[in-house]
């Protein structure tokens, strides 16, 4: 997870943060739930990945505890606030390893704090599905670290790939300098030459300056075909106006990440902009997941059928992270019956196990299904959201990528798939 | 060359937005001798003012008029009901600064409660692209360059040329010195936190039409550029900081053009730094105060 994401109703913000977390500090008993560490900014200006990832947790919760749970437990999503700061978020999950009960599955840790918090919940041997997009962890030792979203150079190889099949041969590559943009700029300047593309400009810009004009004047120069650019909402908004003043009102494509797709960042380009040019040149690229499986049908039913993600459900589930999220929280629940166990230490090498291709195993794509399996003595692969999933040495996952477009309703209409296999061979 | 001059061009343009927040901020620092970090808050709180009345339908350039005026009065009830009593009670300089910057960060947390921490936009204020003598500039940054320069000679006449403006030198100079000559330095003391207040809620309003986008943090992040400019003219000085306003604002854009632009704000701290270890008192020497200001 790279940036700020914002969402329509901060009550919904805070429904989702407190939802279900009342008893974090619940006895450990046999039957006391278990806490399922949403880690993530819950305050400070990131405070929306707080929501972000709470909705899928909740999604995911609702889903399992209606099943009956897991081997007799409940679970329940508990923010634990790493404010998006690692100075804030070291003594944060120290403290809410050591004070919260039964704290045996955690999401999120995003690519802001990722390097501090991950290795404290590795020590923990607490099991987390992750959504940062960090390169240094694709060849990761941590022994409880699992990631199902790829890493942002992967990210930065599929943003080339998409310019050269939209013709965009030569392109400037603008990133804000904050870590998560960044991170996307080798995978561009890797697989750029490998495609015969040409990249005019490489430009590091500072957030929220008050005039980019002098960048984009030696943009304009050099005439770009596309924009490849990471920003957050205020600054690409800014940037986007000021190329327009001063290329007489005509702005190129812009290539963005699908983090971008939130109503923060459509409301400030489309008032910098206009509409028209979010609708029709700006494209999304990021994960793929196919909004027409099984997997996808039940997520998104959790989504609406409960009543604290119901009014986020159509924005939430056009995005990859919380997919992932929602998948990773399935895939631990059934590596613990699988285990039957749900101390981190003991099912944590069953992960892979649930989801890994077998002969005579059965494919399930819910946890009601995977749990009516396992209870009849079956093997079980789970094909959740982001699709058949098989983990590296190292613990990660990179499936396909998709380019996508706004629509008016301000979710993604998807416009191609781009091969995890082409992204992988440009990336060695 | 061009480029140079192009990017001169820009840097007028956001080193007038600068200035008017530099100046609002050294003019009260001039009088009171405190470092109100809560001018950046006051700012985001002008832009979001701002806001709310636009989205009535008021007229942009009304709406910056109101703005200014409430901030100014914001600013004095600030002083009055929380800073001017702790300084009464004897308390130092530098926990004043913590109590201003706490108030800033409060502040900007009632706004986000109030509006939510969307990013927020007045919608396309710039207006038609002009060219002249090789710079390329909107009607809108035209407009903020203009009434900044109207506003900043408005203060120079305020300073230079009435009863007032000797009254502020006086206070600055030696608030106990003025008081005793009969200057009612609490009121003038009010007037400067007014007249700060409403160059601050301009300088917010006129931040926010010219990046098209902003959120809470508007002020705060402007605040260091703003308070380099101030401490470049030499702080307390208000033509210190028009001209530091100017100086941080185009040599960030020309840095931006060429060298790498993620280190723009970068080159003008960087200037700060030599220029003080050169001149410590800023560009502009001594206090304004004791400066000859009168004909």
């Amino acid at each position: 997870m790279r940036r700020n994401l914002a969402f329509p109703a901060i009550g919904v913000a805070t429904a989702l943060a407190l939802g279900g977390a009342s008893t974090a500090l619940a006895s450990s008993g046999s039957s006391a739930p278990i806490n399922v560490g949403v880690i993530a900014p819950f305050s400070g200006p990131a405070a929306e990945f707080g929501t972000l990832l709470s909705a899928p947790c909740q999604a995911a919760t609702w889903l399992i505890n209606r099943d009956g749970g897991v081997l007799g437990h409940k679970l329940q999503c508990t923010p634990v606030d790493d404010t998006g700061d690692p100075a804030d978020a070291v003594p944060n999950v120290t403290r809410a390893i050591s004070t919260i009960s039964n704290f045996d599955m955690a999401i999120g840790l995003e690519s802001n704090t990722a390097a501090t918090t991950g290795p404290i919940v590795n020590q923990a041997r607490i099991p987390y599905v992750t959504t940062n997009g960090l390169v240094s962890y694709n060849r990761t030792h941590e022994k409880y670290f699992w990631r199902l979203t790829p890493a942002d150079n992967a990210n930065g190889v599929a943003f080339a790939v998409w310019a050269i099949e939209k013709h965009y041969k030569r392109v400037a590559v603008v990133f804000e300098n904050n870590i998560g943009s960044q991170g996307n700029l080798p995978g561009i300047l890797a697989a750029m030459p490998k495609l015969h593309g040409t990249i005019t400009n490489n430009l590091t810009i500072p957030a929220d300056a008050t005039s980019y004009s002098s960048v984009v004047s030696t943009i304009i120069s050099k005439h770009p075909q596309a924009l490849i650019f990471s920003g957050d909402p205020q600054t690409t908004a800014t940037f986007m106006a000021n190329y327009s003043q001063l290329n007489n009102g005509h702005l190129p494509p812009m290539i963005t990440a699908t983090d971008s797709l939130t109503p923060d960042f459509f409301n400030a380009v489309s008032k910098a902009v206009g509409k028209s040019y979010i609708f029709n040149d700006v494209y999304l690229v990021g994960s793929y997941f196919s909004n027409n499986t099984p997997a996808f049908k039940a997520y998104k039913g959790a989504m609406v059928a409960n009543p604290l993600t119901r009014k986020i459900a159509d924005v939430i589930t056009t995005v990859g992270p919380p997919a992932s999220a929602y998948d990773g929280m399935t895939i631990m629940a059934l590596a613990m019956l699988m285990a039957k166990s749900i101390k981190g230490s003991v099912y944590n090498s069953y992960i892979p196990k649930v989801v890994s291709k077998k002969s005579g195993a059965v494919v399930v794509n819910t946890f009601a299904e995977g749990k009516k399996a396992l209870s009849e003595g079956k093997k079980i692969q789970f094909v959740g959201v982001v699709g058949p999933v098989a983990f590296n040495q190292y613990h990660n996952f990179s499936g396909q990528f998709a380019a996508s477009r706004f629509t008016a309703a301000n979710n993604a209409h998807q416009l191609s798939v781009i091969s995890g296999a082409e992204v992988s061979r440009l990336l060695g | 060359m061009h480029l140079l001059i192009e990017a001169i061009g820009f840097g007028v343009a956001s080193g007038a937005v600068l200035a008017l927040g530099a100046v609002g901020f050294t003019l009260q620092f001039g009088i009171s001798n405190v470092l109100n970090l809560t001018y950046g808050s006051l700012m985001s709180l002008a832009a979001f003012l701002a806001l709310f009345m636009i989205n009535l339908g008021w007229n942009v350039w009304l709406t910056m008029a109101i703005g200014g005026l409430l901030i100014g009065i914001a600013s004095v009830a600030l002083n009055r009901g929380l800073l001017a009593p702790l300084i009464g009670r004897g308390m130092q300089r530098t926990s004043l600064i913590i109590v201003t910057a706490s108030a800033g960060i409060v502040l900007q947390y009632v706004i986000v409660a109030v509006a939510g921490p969307s990013t927020q936009s007045y919608g396309n204020l710039q207006g038609a692209t002009l060219h002249f003598l090789g710079w390329t500039l909107t009607t809108g940054q035209v407009v903020i360059i203009l009434l900044t320069v109207a506003l900043m000679a408005c203060l120079h006449l305020i300073l230079t040329r009435t009863q007032l403006g000797r009254a502020m030198r006086a206070t600055s100079a030696n608030r106990t010195l003025a008081r005793s000559c009969g200057i009612p330095t609490s009121r003038v003391s009010d007037i400067a936190w007014f007249l700060s207040g409403v160059l601050c809620g301009l300088a917010g309003i006129a931040l926010a039409i010219t990046i098209e986008s902003f959120d809470f943090t508007i002020g705060p992040i402007f605040l260091v550029p703003m308070i380099a400019a101030a401490v470049l003219g030499g702080v307390g000085q208000p033509y210190g900081a028009m001209v530091g306003g100017l100086v941080v604002g185009v040599v960030s854009q020309v840095s931006a053009a060429y060298w790498d632009p993620a280190y723009e704000n970068v080159v003008a701290l960087a200037i700060l730094i030599i220029m003080l270890l050169v001149r410590p008192r800023g560009l502009f020497g001594a206090n304004w105060s004791s400066r000859k200001l009168l004909a």
